[in-house]
């Protein structure tokens, strides 16, 4: 348990400096590494097999990445996941089965949060009134999502601010009532949540034929892509609703790209040219891979993308994406999820076989 | 480099709207231009291709377009022909397979459509082929005659190599007009396939069209469907139903859907001399066209109790597979292939913790992989591209109560047995739904006259048409000679 405490220590005490060396990102992430292969064993196991114990893993860009799915599979944790403070799980879409990261505390996730959220989507301000799309904790106790946007409200809102999404749906009176408010008085007001509910608000508005101009200040954040919740809108006529309907400049339309499996969110700086570039803090970083090889692709080239997450002390740093992406100078072209691939003859591909599967007898 | 694919007849027209379809491989490009048929141009291809099987093909006897056939086979495996030449030069950058992969497959699979085999073929389906040609007598008296519908249409789809052929003879033999459309992915074979049948035979020149439109086009196909009288379909479940759907009841649809294969290795064929030959033949069918076959296997089951355990078979498969990589090495992937096949291993990889039996064989660059695993049985599917399971297996009870769920998706079965075992087993996998078993090594290409997926190639497409008994009698007392 000592080691556990000494490892949040380090972890914390290298979010809270800010410009960190690459040599001090270099060690903690080695730290973290021989820390993991200790005490998470299906993570041995797989290191082990793989021919990288910690004598061979020189840098961070040698620890071997685990799969997104592989949450879905074991139990990553170097501490009795029974006591987890808390658990955030996959939505899952495949057959139920849903991918778990176990927090034993959440003070680190919370710190990584707050320190970068403030850096990128407060900026100047100290609080704002915020209005979120998303359900509340309450309702969604493993959502990282939820976490994460009610300790928006909790340390950047101001008491006023309000949930909107009930089980009916988007509150659109009281939405209506919170935007009118703000262009009456003036005050910036920040609209956060999921993709697809500014989707399905943004329906809601055109059906009513109201159009808003939120005062100077104002800002929005989505997080999620759509996931076949509501239609798929191309990313440029979502920004450019979302900017026309509600007068908030595409500058201020900030997109988060955060997964289950991190403790770290990446931000962009606006959406006026779409897809928009990216980054994270200096406690995460990304490589760009081929998949096969592992190698990471000359700069400029599509790969595959692999986050080293020191705010994940406690399942694994390193894990491979199923995300397609670019890197670039000041960060990272998103370029989507690579789709189940298709099988080019007429064998049958996994995902179509899964569905088959799911319809005959349940396994 | 620029080819055009695709066949059609005369319908008065030569100016087509086309669509150009790019290849690239490492060092080459090929661009396919392929006509695209405004909707009233399908309807005169439709029409010509009807009026000229009536008129044309049904007055050639069997016997005479399987010499046709024969002939143009012939150039195809001549590789001295300027056709093989084009295929096996174009086709590796259209596909992405190796060139020897590409030469070896067209070779081994067009063998299966010369005159003899083609003989083979219609006695099979048909008993006596002259029944395609006239009224023959029957048995139980009576006389009966298949016809071929007047026309067949054929959604093809996937990218091993001259696939199409397959129905498309079949179509042929039968004497019915054919309109084939060609998949995306080898838009090229089947079209060549037609110019060459009309070089060797003028006559044919009206009796069949090759298109192309993009899958899902639902206002190109409605037309087409509704006027066919028989729909022979290839693909997904998902796309196969919803041709389904837009189809006249009155069109007899043959689906024929993904599938999956796999291998039964028996401890018998597992001694220290024979096993080699076996895992040599088993990497053969991994490597041939990467598994892109629905006959491809996804996993060898393979028996424990031989000299050779299937770890050591596991094993083995992988040293053969690096082997192979060298001389046939696999087709280059995509960012979203690579990164399916990476998520698969290392998701088997993660998975040792809880089965640390289970062994995961691979190389540095991930050309091929081979999991070896105990204690579940369960089919799970390859994600292909040359990633193989071997499990372990006592008895072959054990494997039919896994593959039992999978009875509508289940084709092949390549398997290395004794005699006795073999009819044995093939009884037991009839049962769960098998319709093919063949020797390991021979998984990728079916004998001809083969019953693709349990069904009749030739009969599935005509009618027959009796005579009965009773007409027949009472004709003789309307006879001008009746006494």
């Amino acid at each position: 348990m000592d080691h556990q405490k000494e490892i949040i220590q380090h972890v914390f005490q290298f979010i809270q400096t800010d410009a960190s060396k690459a040599t001090e990102f270099n060690e903690l992430a080695l730290r973290l590494y021989a820390y993991q292969y200790q005490y998470n064993l299906p993570y041995r196991t797989f290191c082990m097999q793989k021919g990288k114990t910690p004598r061979m893993v020189r840098t961070w860009k040698d620890i071997p990445p685990v799969p997104i799915n592989a949450f879905k599979d074991v139990t990553l944790s170097c501490t009795d996941p029974e006591k987890a403070e808390a658990i955030f799980m996959t939505s899952g879409t495949t057959k139920g089965v849903k991918g778990k990261h176990y927090h034993p505390t959440l003070h680190i996730y919370d710190q990584s949060m707050k320190l970068n959220f403030k850096k990128r989507f407060m900026k100047d301000m100290e609080h704002i009134r915020m209005g979120i799309l998303f359900p509340t904790k309450k309702e969604m106790p493993n959502s990282s999502l939820a976490h994460y946007l009610a300790l928006a409200v909790k340390e950047f809102g101001t008491k006023e601010s309000h949930y909107f999404v009930n089980e009916h749906g988007i509150d659109m009176t009281r939405l209506l009532g919170e935007l009118n408010h703000a262009e009456e008085t003036g005050e910036p007001y920040a609209l956060l949540g999921a993709s697809y509910s500014f989707v399905h608000m943004l329906e809601s508005l055109e059906r009513m034929g109201k159009t808003f101009s939120l005062p100077k200040g104002s800002r929005i954040l989505d997080t999620g892509g759509f996931k076949n919740q509501s239609k798929e809108l191309e990313l440029n006529e979502f920004y450019h609703l979302l900017s026309t309907t509600l007068g908030v400049d595409r500058a201020d339309c900030i997109n988060m790209y955060g997964v289950t499996e991190l403790s770290t969110q990446f931000y962009d700086k606006g959406n006026e040219s779409v897809p928009s570039i990216k980054s994270g803090p200096h406690w995460i970083r990304t490589r760009v891979i081929n998949p096969l090889t592992g190698e990471e692709v000359p700069k400029g080239e599509r790969g595959v993308l692999v986050h080293c997450d020191l705010g994940n002390f406690n399942s694994v740093t390193t894990i491979l994406t199923e995300d397609v992406g670019v890197e670039l100078e000041n960060g990272i072209l998103l370029l989507g999820r690579v789709q189940g691939t298709e099988a080019k003859g007429c064998s049958i591909a996994v995902e179509e076989f899964l569905k088959a599967a799911s319809k005959g007898v349940s396994e | 480099m620029r080819e055009r694919a695709g066949y059609l007849p005369d319908i008065g027209e030569t100016e087509f709207e086309t669509k150009v379809l790019t290849f690239q491989s490492q060092s080459e490009k090929v661009e396919v231009e392929i006509p695209f048929l405004t909707n009233e141009q399908m309807n005169k291809v439709i029409e010509k291709v009807k009026r000229a099987s009536s008129e044309i093909l049904k007055s050639f006897s069997v016997s005479e377009i399987a010499g046709v056939i024969d002939q143009a086979i012939d150039q195809l495996l001549d590789r001295q022909s300027p056709y093989r030449q084009k295929a096996e030069k174009l086709l590796p950058v259209v596909t992405g397979y190796d060139e020897e992969i590409i030469r070896l497959g067209l070779t081994s699979y067009l063998k299966a459509f010369r005159k003899k085999e083609l003989q083979r073929f219609l006695v099979e389906d048909l008993g006596n082929p002259l029944l395609l040609d006239d009224f023959q007598p029957r048995v139980k008296g009576g006389f009966s005659k298949a016809m071929g519908p007047n026309i067949v249409t054929h959604i093809w789809s996937g990218n091993v190599p001259a696939l199409p052929l397959w129905s498309l003879i079949s179509g042929l033999l039968v004497k019915a007009g054919n309109i084939g459309k060609v998949p995306s992915t080898e838009p090229l074979f089947s079209g060549w396939f037609a110019h060459i049948l009309v070089e060797i035979e003028p006559r044919l020149a009206d009796c069949f069209a090759i298109v192309w439109w993009k899958g899902g086009d639902e206002e190109r196909e409605r037309c087409l469907l509704e006027r066919s009288d028989v729909v022979v379909g290839y693909g997904g479940n998902q796309s196969l139903q919803s041709l389904q759907n837009r189809m006249p009841i009155t069109t007899r649809f043959l689906p024929f859907g993904h599938k999956i294969s796999f291998g039964i290795v028996s401890q018998s064929s597992l001694d220290s001399r024979k096993a080699w030959q076996s895992v040599h033949q088993a990497a053969l069918d991994v490597i041939r066209y990467d598994q892109q076959g629905c006959y491809s296997p996804h996993i060898f089951y393979v028996q424990h109790g031989g000299k050779v355990s299937p770890r050591e078979f596991a094993r083995f498969l992988a040293n053969e597979l690096e082997n192979y990589q060298r001389r046939y090495p696999r087709r280059n992937l995509s960012i979203e292939e690579s990164a399916s096949i990476t998520a698969w291993r290392q998701r088997e990889e993660m998975t040792i913790f809880s089965n640390p039996n289970n062994e995961v064989l691979g190389n540095q660059a991930n050309d091929w992989t081979v999991v070896y695993e105990e204690n579940d049985l369960h089919f799970t599917p390859s994600c292909l591209n040359r990633v193989i399971k071997v499990i372990a297996f006592e008895t072959i009870e054990e494997i039919l109560s896994c593959i039992d769920l999978h009875r509508s998706l289940l084709q092949t079965v390549g398997v290395a047995a004794s005699p006795k075992e073999l009819f044995e087993w093939a009884e037991l996998l009839g049962k769960t739904g098998v319709t093919r078993i063949t020797a390991l090594g021979s998984m990728t290409s079916p004998e001809a006259g083969w019953h693709h997926d349990g069904r009749f190639n030739l009969l599935d497409l005509v009618n027959m048409v009796d005579i009965e008994a009773a007409a027949e009698a009472s004709s003789e007392q309307f006879a001008p000679y009746v006494d």
